[in-house]
């Protein structure tokens, strides 16, 4: 009996060893170039947002279907008229300094933010100049914020929770040097701060206190564990070297594969694939003031041209679904009409092509390497639009020459990969506006333009759902762009990793993410959770 | 010696002026706005304004270059629109991780090319003069990126001798930063190797033809003395002008083993700067370059007169 127990507790030790290493050895995540800095919506890309979004917490924040939930908020009380959003803060928060979360600390983030010295990319969203105008902000209690706004809008939740403001996270006043200078993230989030060695990488500890939510992890809200000591983000620039990396045990995980990555990955068995939808659009965008493409019969002739299913299959080797409409497939406005698109009839994308008066002017596509996906539906349709007798060329640029292509409006026809917009308002303002003022709006129709506005003022969801439905058949009526499909995330984990799974935004999350062996089941009981052994 | 040096480095001014003036042109004229590709296609026109403002781009070009010339003359290269940083000692602690793969790359691809180099042309024609031509053609033929991938995977994957992803100051852990340093060292060290073995080869073969070695020859004097007295020490000198400017070219920017091996160094972060419009770390680091590739030259012509007694620094 004794040996048994000798034994078994050898066994235990064992693996309580075998735990506890796993959660020692840090988790080494690829970034394909190095973050900007620490300043959460300051100075960003996707790069930057992914790191620091493990750091600090908005009080409402993007679940999986791309809608805003709370966070750090209980709960969010909006007044009958639109004009006001209570925020009740959730207790026992503690930021990473010991601090617990009060509304006070919301204050001072909230007007950090919106001071112009602090640069925050979303200021001009909320000050008036966007859609939303915030006219106070106040803290009634030490638990609840009230933000008054000037009129109402429905997007006010979602520009909170955009990743690339930061989430508008909610930050300690720590993380500012004596002079007001930002120093470092002191927030609420999963993992905390510990080093950064700029072209190298950034190094996140475990945040032992985090105030983790119970339930699934949902989004960049729900459950949040942290499960490893350390992750280390690693500046990796070359995909190939990160495969590499990945397939020898250097890298644990890559975020966001590119096409053939997945397809050399998909049956290695040193790597785990989690491929889904993102909110990224792609597609082909067309300039509607150009003397060919203005022409919308032509631009009809486009759309029928094109073989979705097939363009979709190449471009996104096997990975992604087509989709005709703007509002991505994973929100929850996609519906029956959204599933409406042109249907694929070379004979009568060629019958258009006549009805048009199209006399064989050479039609210039830009594209860009950059994206290999979108690279990809370059070539594909290049082929299905001569096809039906389009001269069609591609000129292949540098992304930064694209981007500005497309900014200026100085283009015929591009395939254009879009970030991810969380609201189908977001994704119409996008695409529509007035070009004399914006040359980068594809669709240039004030009636469109009443609706999206419209759109973005009423929160009743039955009058929303049939706004989208209505831009959907002007969109397809009009094609000022032929959507193909969404963007994929898609993520290879080695391994020895558990519980990685790819995000909506296509950003990293490593929360709920731990090394083999498995983690001891989360407490169901309480809303803090322990990754003791 | 000091009044050649001196010349050099006052004639070294007009050209990098002209290398500042190029520079901050040329780089304004390609398509693509730094504070448009730091919002991407989210930008609103007011959050660009806001960025264009604080980033100076709102500005006239003469008034933009006036700025930067202006802080330049004051040593003050600017500070990184993507970082935030200080360029110049962003510069320096690049170039120092650059130029430690560069020397000890050039450093023993010179001592390996150049005795196989003068032996090829000994033994011209010969099997062995075949089997090192072919080689450094071959050695040249293998683009750099291609040759770090090999490495990768058959001594960081297949192996795992070595680390394939990451790096480590050897400041920080000698033996780890070595470590990390073998692979880039020996991929620079492959190509090199066969870029100064056929200079070495040829210039020694021209040498070999001379009426002097004749001469050495009748005289009497081994093969040995002929070749390492005095061909070698003639033949020198055009293999040291290409170690010169191959040093130069290199320290400038070793950008593809930089990126396949993932090494921090001053290629990537000039390549990184050019994908970003970060326009005063790409003109800091063009100058930087040029500065370099100056030096460098300077202190190889400074050099000569150790190898060829009949080059004065005159």
């Amino acid at each position: 009996m004794r040996n048994r127990l000798t034994i078994a507790s050898v066994l235990a030790s064992g693996a309580l060893a075998a735990w506890s290493a796993a959660v020692a050895a840090p988790l080494r995540i690829q970034v394909p170039a190095d973050i900007r800095s620490l300043d959460p919506g300051v100075n960003r890309d996707n790069n930057t947002d992914g790191v620091v979004l493990h750091m600090v917490e908005g009080l409402v924040a993007y679940g999986e279907d791309a809608t805003p939930k709370p966070l750090l908020a209980e709960r969010v009380d909006v007044s009958p008229d639109g004009l006001s959003y209570t925020f009740r803060l959730r207790r026992g928060v503690k930021f990473h300094n010991g601090a617990d979360l009060t509304s006070a600390d919301v204050l001072w983030s909230w007007n950090r933010y919106m001071d112009p010295r602090t640069d925050w990319r979303c200021l001009s969203d909320f000050d008036g100049r966007g859609s939303v105008k915030v006219t106070s902000v106040t803290a009634p209690d030490a638990a609840s914020v009230v933000f008054s706004l000037e009129k109402p809008t429905a997007l006010f939740l979602t520009a909170l929770s955009r990743t690339d403001c930061g989430m508008t996270g909610i930050l300690h006043r720590d993380s500012v040097r004596a002079d007001g200078s930002f120093d470092r993230p002191v927030g609420t989030g999963p993992f905390k701060f510990g080093a950064w060695k700029r072209g190298e990488f950034v190094r996140l500890d475990r945040f032992a206190d985090y105030a983790a939510l119970p339930g699934k992890r949902d989004g960049y809200t729900g459950a949040k564990r942290p499960l490893v000591d350390e992750v280390r983000f690693l500046v990796v620039p070359d995909p190939a070297t990160a495969r590499t990396g990945v397939m020898s045990g250097a890298i644990d995980i890559m975020p966001d594969l590119d096409s053939s990555a997945m397809t050399e990955l998909k049956d290695d068995k040193r790597a785990d694939l989690s491929v889904i939808p993102n909110m990224g659009l792609v597609g082909l965008i067309m300039q509607t003031r150009d003397p060919v493409l203005g022409n919308v019969t032509l631009r009809r002739a486009v759309a029928a041209a094109i073989d979705k299913p097939e363009i979709v299959a190449a471009a996104t080797e096997g990975f992604g679904k087509p989709n005709g409409s703007v509002v991505p497939t994973l929100s929850s406005y996609h519906g029956k009409v959204q599933d409406e698109d042109i249907a694929y009839d070379p004979a009568a994308a060629r019958a258009l092509v006549a009805a048009s008066g199209y006399r064989g002017e050479t039609i210039v596509m830009l594209a860009t390497k950059r994206y290999p996906s979108s690279f990809n539906t370059a070539v594909v349709s290049q082929q299905m639009l001569r096809a039906v007798g389009l001269k069609v060329e591609i000129e292949v640029l540098e992304w930064a020459t694209q981007l500005d292509r497309y900014a200026k409006g100085t283009y015929q026809m591009q395939a254009f990969p879009y970030s991810g917009r969380m609201d189908p308002s977001l994704s119409y303002e996008t695409i529509a506006g007035p070009k004399d003022r914006q040359p980068r709006k594809l669709w240039d129709d004030p009636g469109v333009q009443a609706l999206v506005d419209r759109s973005m003022v009423v929160s009743e969801r039955a009058e929303r759902q049939a706004i989208f439905d209505a831009l959907h058949r002007r969109f397809l009526a009009d094609v000022p762009m032929v959507m193909l499909f969404n963007g994929i995330a898609s993520g290879a984990a080695g391994a020895e990793v558990r519980g990685y799974a790819s995000s909506p935004t296509a950003l990293p999350r490593l929360w709920e993410v731990s090394r083999a062996p498995a983690p001891p089941p989360a407490d169901p009981k309480g809303p803090t959770c322990s990754v003791s052994p | 010696m000091l009044r050649f040096a001196l010349t050099r480095i006052v004639m070294a001014v007009p050209t990098l002026l002209i290398v500042a003036v190029s520079v901050f042109v040329l780089i304004r004229l390609i398509p693509g706005d730094p504070a448009s590709l730091m919002l991407g296609d989210l930008a609103t026109p007011a959050s660009l304004a806001d960025l264009r403002t604080r980033l100076g781009l709102d500005q006239s070009l003469p008034v933009q270059f006036a700025i930067w010339f202006g802080n330049l003359l004051r040593g003050d290269f600017g500070v990184s629109i993507n970082s935030q940083e200080p360029i110049l000692p962003l510069i320096v602690s690049r170039f120092w991780i650059s130029a430690q793969i560069v020397l000890v790359a050039v450093l023993l691809a010179s001592l390996a090319a150049v005795p196989a180099g003068v032996v090829a042309a000994w033994k011209q024609d010969a099997s062995l003069d075949i089997g090192l031509v072919a080689l450094a053609t071959l050695l040249l033929s293998i683009p750099t990126f291609w040759l770090g991938l090999l490495l990768l995977l058959f001594f960081g994957l297949k192996l795992g001798w070595l680390p394939v992803v990451g790096y480590v100051s050897i400041g920080d852990d000698p033996w780890r930063g070595v470590l990390y340093l073998v692979m880039p060292v020996t991929t620079l060290f492959l190509h090199e190797i066969g870029v100064l073995l056929r200079m070495a080869r040829a210039s020694t073969l021209e040498v070999l033809r001379l009426d002097y070695i004749t001469h050495a020859r009748a005289k009497g004097l081994s093969e040995t003395a002929v070749l390492w007295r005095h061909a070698f020490r003639n033949a020198f000198g055009p293999t040291w002008t290409l170690i010169g400017l191959v040093l130069g070219n290199l320290l400038g920017g070793i950008a593809v083993v930089e990126t396949v091996f993932t090494i921090p160094g001053l290629g990537r972060l000039l390549v990184d700067s050019i994908f970003a419009r970060d326009y005063p770390v790409i003109q800091g680091c063009l100058l930087f370059v040029a500065l370099t590739y100056v030096l460098v030259n300077l202190v190889i012509d400074l050099c000569y007169p150790i190898f060829d007694p009949r080059v004065t620094a005159q």
